[in-house]
């Protein structure tokens, strides 16, 4: 039962980062960011090339320094490849006709190029992180969780959160607040558009990096492995109504527990289904997600 | 014949024709189109009766697709073979998407998966049941519509980009359910091979069974082609242009009563169902279906060349399709680099173009245009003169002449208006001139009668005033001011001050 909890929870972190950052890009940029899979493996690399550094020019192969590196190191590697979508998407593109669109093709067409390119720097084959939270297990009676399982759980909640007070209680996060509800008037009382979108692409860069190197440890990095996370972050945040972080947790969770519960008590094939079942459901009744408190802002 | 080719006008195509023939229009059986545009005219210059042709793009598609069915076959390479096989394929989706994307304005993104559906589902019965493959087209159209019904149920719900994320989602759904089903390719990494070919796989290694093979390929491109005309040419495209571009636009379809939802239902469906037969005919003539039906990375390609070509014509998906196929599959040894280079295309379509390729020309216009307004708005001293950039926009050239004339003449008479001019006209309105002033008052006297300011008698010998006649029967003369004059010299004196003054204001 507790193991079950602990592989919902982790799937449920794991997606809730992907999708809050696709989500907050959507709402306060305007644009759905379809090179977060990009974002997410570019963090993994360069999370990956600093193990690989440290490992041969140190010999550090484990321990609390390197474990912190990695994180940070993989959370500011997505950022700045955040920052690179922005400049080439948005910044040049935000002002013109069509910008939806036209944003989420050039999103795509970045998201074509990354992965050709790090097919080209790196191979095709996985590289492995670090397991920056040991290989021990948690006794709790007698079920036994691993170290891994839980800090995902903890370090993903924990950023989480730490994102949701900066954007209550900052002035930046007024800011994107702002721009979500009103991008016009955000505009007329002195947000500026430009340095508030990059902002945003940034974090969620960082969110996407922290789950790039969380999910590395499960599956390692390779080129392609940013695919499958935007997919389901996609569709999360979509679930969770584009805009509301509550909603994209609340959908996280939901669709982590569905997912874990179905691959544990039938097929591993059914688990595309279920959850694809559970979002119709979701926006049949809501056509606006979870969350949808974006109704009709952005039109 | 002129000395000088100047314009584009001679290059219009143009025939000389009989009388009886000049008005005649060729039809297509059954309808009010006639397949070229042609219009019967006098040529202004020679009196010569001839034809023009006003759209040359049937012309154009006339050729190319000439070319795409004979280049192959000409060069008779597998190689050769294999790329065009592949654009045909892609371009017969692309252009069903387009239909599905430009004409009924939904963004879905499933219709490589509705293609892939279809060729699973006729691989799967032709396997499981040893069906041929007509019907195998016929079921592969039917789960097509299927396909097609089940993903547009949200498509009422959901607008924009939500429905597009909806759709991104069933094609990576399907695609690992494939890749996980044990009777679906589960086994083989999501490839199920074994079923009835139209060319059978030892005919494949003949030339002409290549030829076939390939002929039945472009064959369902024009199929694809032709639906797209139908639909898109039809009333139902009448009705979803109307609806197109934005929330207002459908707010005004459907104050004038057009079902626009379910315009763009059935488009979708038609579009799928064609979609499924797309899907069936791959199964038929690749014996299976494989993954890459489903992946991402293929649908991006798709969309790109649909990006790069020009989203919403059917020239644009035919043409990025050669593009982009041709880059993909002959420079094969560029390895990654190729599929860099698809993607930096689409960014730069996307980031300088408004419509990809096929809407470069209408950008280029547009630009011409903006150029051309401004620099007339900075060329003030030039007022009411000709500019050398109008010259095409007035047929007579007459009209040109004239008004250079007109603008040396006043530039003329301004340089002549000085105080002593003035002066002598105030002292003698009617009386004899010297030379300037008469040419002065002649100019104005030819000028036309609207807006020309004429004295007013209010009562005779007391008060005259000055107004200006309106130019149009029946509508009295304006007052310009409330001055009144006590004899009639000074009144003449005063729309003689007020036709120098516009004179000099009027460059």
């Amino acid at each position: 039962m507790i193991e079950l909890i602990a592989s919902g929870l982790v799937l449920a972190s794991m997606y809730g980062l992907v999708a809050v950052g696709i989500s907050l890009t959507w709402s306060s940029v305007g644009m759905l960011n379809l090179a977060q899979g990009f974002v997410f493996t570019f963090g993994g690399y360069v999370a990956f090339l600093f193990a690989q550094y440290m490992a041969k020019n140190f010999s550090i192969r484990d321990g609390v320094l390197l474990s912190l590196g990695v994180v940070l190191l993989g959370m500011i590697g997505s950022a700045i490849a955040g920052l690179i979508v922005g400049g080439l998407a948005f910044l040049p593109l935000h002002d013109r006709v069509n910008f939806p669109v036209r944003g989420l093709i050039a999103t795509l067409a970045i998201s074509i190029m990354g992965t050709q390119i790090f097919m080209l720097i790196f191979g095709p084959q996985s590289k492995p992180l670090p397991q920056i939270f040991g290989i021990k297990r948690l006794k709790i009676g007698e079920f036994s969780i691993a170290y891994g399982q839980v800090g995902t759980i903890v370090v993903a909640t924990v950023v989480l959160l730490i994102v949701t007070l900066w954007m209550r209680r900052s002035r930046r996060g007024l800011q994107m607040r702002a721009m979500m509800m009103n991008p016009l008037g955000a505009n007329m009382v002195g947000v500026s558009v430009r340095t508030t979108g990059m902002i945003a692409l940034a974090i969620s860069g960082a969110l996407a990096g922290l789950a790039s190197v969380l999910l590395g440890q499960i599956f390692f990095v390779s080129p392609t492995s940013g695919v499958q996370p935007l997919i389901v972050g996609l569709i999360i945040s979509l679930a969770g109504g584009l805009g509301s972080m509550p909603g994209t947790v609340l959908a996280a969770v939901l669709l982590g527990f569905a997912e874990a519960v179905t691959a544990r008590y039938t097929e591993q094939s059914f688990v595309p289904f279920v959850q694809f079942a559970l979002v119709i459901a979701i926006l049949t009744f809501k056509p606006r997600g979870l969350g949808g408190v974006l109704e009709d802002v952005r039109e | 014949m002129s000395k000088y080719e100047v314009g584009r006008r001679r290059l219009i195509p143009r025939w000389p024709v009989r009388t009886s023939s000049l008005f005649h229009r060729v039809r297509v059986p059954g309808t009010k189109r006639s397949l070229l545009r042609f219009e019967g005219r006098y040529n202004p210059k020679t009196l010569q009766r001839e034809l023009i042709l006003r759209d040359k793009k049937p012309l154009f598609w006339m050729v190319g697709l000439f070319a795409l069915a004979a280049i192959p076959i000409a060069v008779g390479q597998q190689l050769v073979f294999s790329i065009f096989g592949s654009i045909c394929f892609f371009a017969a989706i692309n252009v069903l998407w387009t239909l599905i994307i430009g004409t009924a304005g939904l963004q879905s993104y499933a219709s490589l998966a509705t293609v892939g559906v279809g060729a699973y589902a006729a691989t799967y019965l032709s396997i499981t049941y040893g069906i041929p493959w007509p019907i195998m087209l016929i079921a592969g159209t039917l789960f097509g519509a299927l396909m097609g019904f089940i993903i547009s149920v949200p498509a009422r719900r959901l607008d924009g980009l939500y429905y597009a994320l909806l759709t991104i989602g069933i094609s990576e759904f399907l695609r690992s359910y494939i890749t996980q089903s044990e009777s679906l390719g589960g086994q083989f990494n999501g490839a199920l091979f074994g079923a009835d070919r139209i060319v059978s796989e030892e005919a494949m290694q003949t030339s002409s069974g290549q030829t076939i093979s390939y002929l039945v390929s472009f064959f369902v491109l024009l199929i694809s082609l032709a639906i797209f005309r139908l639909v898109s040419g039809g009333r139902i495209g009448i009705l979803l242009r109307t609806a197109q571009s934005s929330k207002e636009d459908e707010s005004f379809a459907a104050a004038i009563g057009i079902d626009f939802q379910r315009a763009r239902l059935f488009v979708f469906l038609i579009s799928s169902a064609a979609l499924g037969f797309v899907g069936a005919f791959y199964a038929t003539n690749q014996g299976g279906a494989s993954l890459s039906l489903f992946s991402l990375d293929q649908m991006l390609l798709l969309l790109a060349m649909i990006v790069i070509g020009g989203l919403g014509k059917a020239e644009g998906a035919v043409v990025g399709t050669v593009i982009v196929v041709f880059l993909n599959q002959w420079f094969t040894s560029w390895g990654p680099w190729r599929i860099v280079l698809v993607g930096f295309l689409m960014l730069a379509s996307v980031l300088y173009t408004r419509n990809g390729l096929f809407g470069l020309r209408q950008q280029l216009i547009e630009i011409r245009e903006r150029r051309k307004a401004l620099s007339r708005a900075t060329r003030t001293t030039r007022y009411g003169a000709f500019l050398p950039e109008q010259g095409p926009e007035i047929s007579d050239k007459g009209v040109i002449a004239e008004r250079e004339f007109e603008r040396a003449i006043r530039d003329q008479l301004r340089d002549w208006i000085t105080p002593e001019i003035i002066e002598e006209h105030r002292l003698s309105p009617l009386g004899q001139h010297s030379d300037h002033l008469e040419r002065i008052l002649n100019y104005f006297r030819k000028q036309p009668i609207s807006n020309k300011y004429v004295v007013y008698c209010e009562s005779a010998f007391q008060a005259y005033r000055v107004v200006a006649l309106s130019g149009i029967p029946g509508v009295p003369p304006r007052l310009v001011d409330d001055k009144t004059y006590s004899n009639l010299d000074e009144a003449y004196h005063a729309v003689f001050l007020r036709r120098i003054n516009d004179l000099k204001s009027q460059h």
